[in-house]
């Protein structure tokens, strides 16, 4: 873009420019993202002012505290976007979190990559066949259903 | 060459090295040994249970997670399709559903997830009350994991037996020893979905509790209301389950219930502060005046969280009479 515009700069001058461009956009941006999350962590104590809520009284016998709060609304950001990443379609990755407890979205949001994903039956690969087919046969796994 | 590999070695290394092999693998894993039930456990229990109206969905791909939540689903009087719970449990980039979206799944459907705690014994309650539980498993081992989802219908005692509906196979009759060890393996997770109003066989009050307060943040107070009405009839001296029925019961517009169930959250539990705040503060909008200042003096009185706020209360009240 910069070339196009001004063919003549060095490299260095350019260089210069998109550093002090950068310095500035940085903090705009930051502040951006900071007040446009500001609605939703402040939205969760406006909901208190009625009576005591189930699972506020909940949270405070498991000793979850009240400062959770904003990390509650992160992690169910986070979980959202991890979702994506793992190719959930964006029409559905909304639901998918609303209907998360906050406990488990923040299991999601901890360990999404060391969660087991329950997914089939069809066989392991042939190098530890052998000793799987052992295994099954002495009634420890159940992978292969010919053992039986 | 050492002495192992000589000709009188050679000849016994290989059972010896099966032998090795052997052992090895029941160090790692453990023995299959078929899980224990005490005789009472036995007794207790009819000898054999099969809910033959679970219907069954066989899984493509590795989809067993919307396979078995249709299953599930459907035997809690749901109509709905393998091919519309893919979008909302399946995980394209993991090739699976991982536990917490199968729960949250269910509560998106209007049913309530109760997670199982505890043993074998646990399952085959659930199953004697005609409940299909979803069941985690690893079906290979820890070192190569192969996780898998199936729902138990049923199981035969004698047989020492367990009935599955799983992969392409309905009603797949499997050992006990064999299942407890493959089930194991998940640290035994397991659930039931339930519509609102049923309780798993051996619902624990602290657990059903927060299922049930899961579900309605999701699905609203309406919908969880039977549910609070059930577990606080099978557990009327908890008091945490009378206030959750009580804020659901004023949620939907039922003063004189939600009183009555503060009421006799705070005669469980006198120290429950939060419910003596509540119960004032429901009173006070009816204009039951006399029970609206003592239940905010107690709440005053108790220290914790909810002092400030039922000092406040207490202080409008006063300023209210004044005027």
């Amino acid at each position: 873009m910069w070339s196009d515009t001004e063919p003549d700069l060095p490299r260095d001058t350019r260089n210069a420019i998109m550093k002090r461009l950068t310095r500035l956009l940085s903090p705009l941006l930051i502040l951006a993202l900071v007040i446009g999350s500001l609605p939703a962590i402040a939205a969760v104590p406006a909901a208190d002012q009625g009576l005591v809520g189930t699972t506020t009284l909940l949270d405070a016998q498991s000793s979850q505290q009240d400062r959770d709060k904003i990390r509650r609304v992160l992690a169910r950001e986070d979980v959202q976007q991890q979702l994506l990443l793992q190719g959930v379609s964006p029409a559905e990755v909304e639901n998918r979190v609303a209907a998360l407890s906050d406990a488990e979205a923040r299991q999601m949001a901890d360990r999404l990559d060391q969660m087991p994903a329950g997914a089939s039956v069809v066989g392991a690969l042939f190098a530890v066949f052998i000793i799987l087919l052992v295994t099954d046969i002495l009634g420890l796994t159940d992978v292969y259903p010919f053992t039986r | 060459m050492t002495g192992l590999f000589s000709t009188a070695g050679r000849q016994n290394a290989r059972p010896a090295g099966v032998l090795a092999l052997v052992l090895t693998l029941l160090l790692l894993t453990g023995c299959a040994t078929a899980p224990s039930l005490s005789p009472a456990t036995r007794q207790a229990l009819p000898s054999m249970a099969l809910n033959e109206v679970v219907p069954f969905h066989g899984q493509r791909d590795y989809q067993c997670g919307p396979a078995s939540l249709a299953m599930a689903l459907e035997a809690a009087g749901l109509e709905v399709s393998v091919d519309e719970l893919i979008p909302q449990v399946f995980l394209p980039g993991r090739d699976g559903s991982v536990q917490p979206e199968m729960l949250a799944t269910v509560r998106r459907h209007g049913r309530i997830p109760f997670r199982l705690e505890g043993d074998f014994a646990t399952l085959l309650d659930e199953l004697a009350a005609d409940h299909p539980v979803v069941v985690m498993q690893n079906l290979s081992l820890p070192a190569f994991p192969q996780w898998h989802y199936a729902v138990a219908i049923g199981y035969d005692l004698p047989a020492e037996e367990l009935v599955l509906h799983t992969g392409m196979t309905p009603s797949r009759r499997i050992g006990f020893a064999r299942f407890d060890a493959t089930w194991a393996r998940s640290e035994r997770w397991a659930f039931v979905a339930l519509p609102p109003g049923e309780l798993p066989a051996d619902a624990n009050a602290e657990s059903a509790t927060r299922a049930i307060a899961d579900f309605e943040t999701v699905q609203g107070s309406e919908a969880a209301l039977p549910a609070w009405q059930a577990l606080a009839e099978r557990h009327p001296d908890v008091a945490t389950i009378q206030f959750a029925l009580g804020n659901a019961r004023h949620a939907t517009g039922d003063a004189d219930a939600a009183m009555a169930a503060f009421q006799a959250a705070v005669n469980a539990d006198p120290e429950l502060a939060p419910a003596w705040l509540n119960l004032g503060i429901v009173a006070a909008d009816q204009d039951r005046l006399d029970t609206a200042r003592e239940a905010l003096s107690r709440a005053a009185a108790l220290p914790g969280p909810w002092q400030s706020r039922a000092r406040e209360e207490r202080q409008a009240l006063e300023t209210e009479d004044d005027a």
